[in-house]
């Protein structure tokens, strides 16, 4: 019997949602700066918090490929819609899934995978970003459980979070050697979330600070423990990157479809302007750069889903999409000339939402630094 | 309450292209989609299955990549498909189409209802539904908009006339056809369509000897009408919309009639408009 190809049914599934509900909507979201709360109810719907993980613990049973299929696709409508539910599918619930306890499944992990409540990952500190051995924030055992003291700042969701997976400095004198990850549900004495940060891009996906003070929190909440914490990141930290080049891609998917509608409509000289040779040539700039990111995006993916290390595939595709992604949201600014400077129309609004790639899954300078490395410098 | 909801796999435009040449259509660069009014049959299905209980089994013919549209409708909460894939299918026209399906339904142990879209968007020709009642024997109801109520026995529904809605009654097994936009179709759960696309998910195929049909009354060699010619209809005149407040409109109008080249009345009518319009002012 004939059967369908999952991987191109998800994408077509997903790419009518976008075009049907988001796409007509994403100016008005943008300019907004709305919580997207219905259209996320409408992703929960389609069991998309679900997809990457196993049916028997209530996902969907598919895999890291078909989630940053979802990515990409959402990506394509509206960037913080699919930094949201990026964060919900995999950073905010992976640890949880990974190790949580019955109890946290039960109360916690299964009403994520139904959009009932949401988690979000605390990493990034004021002071400690790409430098993760500079982390700060202390989780220190006592007789019954553990004290959490710290601040942690770009997080995203943080605002809409109702559980967090935290990343404490357990033993400062191991450095990196020393972290590992913690539950706190948001509702915890001494946990306080700060304002939605006003940001560049990605306005709808809210950010904040949340800080932790004196939180006491059971022994059970401690996720990772004797090193596993350092072993997670590193192993999470691959497919965050083939994430967010997935993101990248979308964007570039977007761009090059405004510019090109945009080059087919504006006339100059009695013609569409996408009949110049300039324009043309970004246009196939932006669509080799594109099918390049596709190419590292989903080999690194493959990678991740048959377990085979690719910390250097994913930088290396994190990196190449999301300067593609640069390129394409200037190269389209361009194309839509005095246009691309007007906030009425989208140009604008992949420009700046590429800022938001080029910092989550580590700044290029780290990964630039990292590749050289592994590579043999 | 068992229902058979029809489902074709249609290329993604209503702007069809023909190749000059042979006549036939340009698939290239088309993505294929379940049909519009078919995904409205397949909602209305969901909503009674949800109220009533039983089971959805979706029909659709087509060449083996038409399991799409059978994987997609359990993604959205179908319980079975059926593929009926066959090169003796191929070229069939209504009448051979609606008899290749409905040997097939007949085989089909148990059905109260079978649900369809109104039409197809590439063949527009409203005549599947219909033929298949008429080869089952069962009654139809056409230009369905709203399902009332379905009992054991009957189902009341509500159609489309030209000057309003009627409502209809009848006696179950029955066939209806449904208007697009009668309802809003849900997405399908990724779950679903990754359930549908594992080996052992509820698809069948069945080919010309499975529902026991000869191909020569099947396909192109059993179709009793034959196309002779196709082309695509040139459009010498394009419409234009006007907006604004009537009296804009009219005034647009007005001028638009005044540039027709070549067009004496039109021009006198312009001109007795415009001297309605200055004797009015704003009152025209």
């Amino acid at each position: 019997m004939y059967r369908s190809d999952a991987e191109q049914l998800i994408r077509k599934s997903i790419a009518r949602f976008v075009d049907a509900e988001i796409i007509p909507n994403a100016q008005e979201y943008d300019n907004s700066k709305e919580y997207p709360k219905e259209i996320l109810k409408k992703i929960a719907d389609m069991g998309v918090f679900g997809i990457r993980y196993p049916k028997d613990r209530g996902g969907c049973g598919g895999n890291s490929t078909l989630f940053c299929i979802v990515c990409e696709e959402l990506a394509r409508g509206l960037m913080g819609l699919g930094a949201t539910v990026a964060m919900q599918c995999l950073m905010g619930t992976n640890c949880l899934f990974i190790y949580g306890n019955e109890d946290m499944h039960e109360h916690y992990f299964l009403p994520a995978m139904k959009g009932e409540k949401f988690g979000c990952f605390c990493m990034t500190e004021p002071e400690a970003g790409s430098d993760m051995g500079a982390v700060s924030t202390r989780a220190e055992k006592t007789n019954d459980g553990w004290t959490i003291n710290g601040m942690k700042t770009w997080v995203t969701s943080g605002p809409i979070a109702d559980f967090y997976t935290v990343m404490c400095q357990t033993n400062p004198a191991k450095k990196i050697r020393g972290l590992e990850f913690f539950f706190i549900p948001r509702d915890t004495a001494g946990v306080s979330v700060s304002k939605p940060f006003d940001t560049l891009g990605t306005v709808t996906s809210k950010i904040s600070e949340v800080s932790f003070t004196n939180v006491r929190i059971p022994d059970a909440f401690c996720l990772t423990r004797d090193g596993q914490g350092t072993g997670y990141l590193f192993s999470v930290l691959a497919e965050i990157r083939c994430m967010t080049a997935a993101l990248a891609v979308g964007l570039q998917r977007a761009a090059m479809d405004d510019a090109i509608r945009y080059a087919r409509e504006r006339q100059a000289w009695g013609k569409p302007i996408g009949n110049y040779q300039l324009i043309q040539a970004k246009v196939a700039n932006m669509a080799v750069n594109l099918e390049a990111s596709k190419l590292m995006t989903y080999n690194a993916l493959k990678m991740v889903d048959r377990k085979i290390e690719c910390k250097n595939e994913a930088s290396m595709a994190k990196y190449f999409a999301t300067e593609a992604a640069c390129s394409a949201a200037d190269s389209c600014t361009r194309i839509y000339g005095a246009y691309g400077y007007s906030m009425e129309y989208p140009a604008q609004r992949h420009f700046r939402d590429t800022r938001f790639l080029l910092n989550g899954g580590g700044t290029h300078e780290i990964l630039q630094t990292n590749i050289a490395k592994w590579v043999g410098l | 309450m068992d229902i058979v909801v029809l489902v074709k796999q249609v290329p993604n435009t209503t702007d069809v292209k023909l190749d000059k040449n042979t006549g036939n259509l340009i698939r290239e660069g088309l993505e294929s989609i379940m049909n519009p009014d078919d995904r409205n049959a397949l909602e209305f299905a969901l909503q009674i299955k949800a109220e009533y209980g039983g089971t959805i089994t979706m029909v659709s013919m087509g060449p083996p990549q038409a399991v799409d549209v059978l994987s997609e409708a359990m993604g959205m909460g179908a319980d079975k498909g059926l593929l009926l894939s066959d090169m003796a299918f191929a070229g069939a026209d209504t009448w051979a189409t609606s008899y290749t399906l409905g040997k097939a339904i007949e085989k089909i142990e148990r059905f109260d209802l079978i649900i369809c879209g109104r039409q197809a968007i590439d063949g527009d020709t409203a005549q599947i539904g219909p033929q298949v009642a008429d080869f089952l024997d069962i009654p139809q109801i056409t230009y369905v908009t709203d399902i009332e109520t379905v009992s054991n026995k009957e189902v009341i529904v509500k159609r489309r006339l030209e000057d309003g809605h009627e409502r209809v009654a009848s006696q179950l097994p029955a066939l209806l056809t449904i208007l697009g936009g009668a309802n809003n179709p849900r997405y399908p759960n990724i779950g679903g369509l990754l359930a549908a696309c594992e080996e052992n998910a509820p698809l069948a195929a069945w080919n010309a000897a499975d529902i026991g049909v000869m191909v020569n009354d099947v396909g192109l060699a059993g179709s009793l009408t034959h196309v002779i010619k196709t082309y695509v209809p040139k459009f010498k005149r394009q419409g234009e919309t006007l907006e604004g407040t009537t009296a804009e409109v009219v005034r647009q109008l007005i001028q638009h009639l005044g540039k027709s080249e070549g067009a004496s009345a039109c021009k006198a009518v312009a001109a007795t408009c415009r001297l309605m319009a200055d004797t009015k002012q704003e009152g025209i």
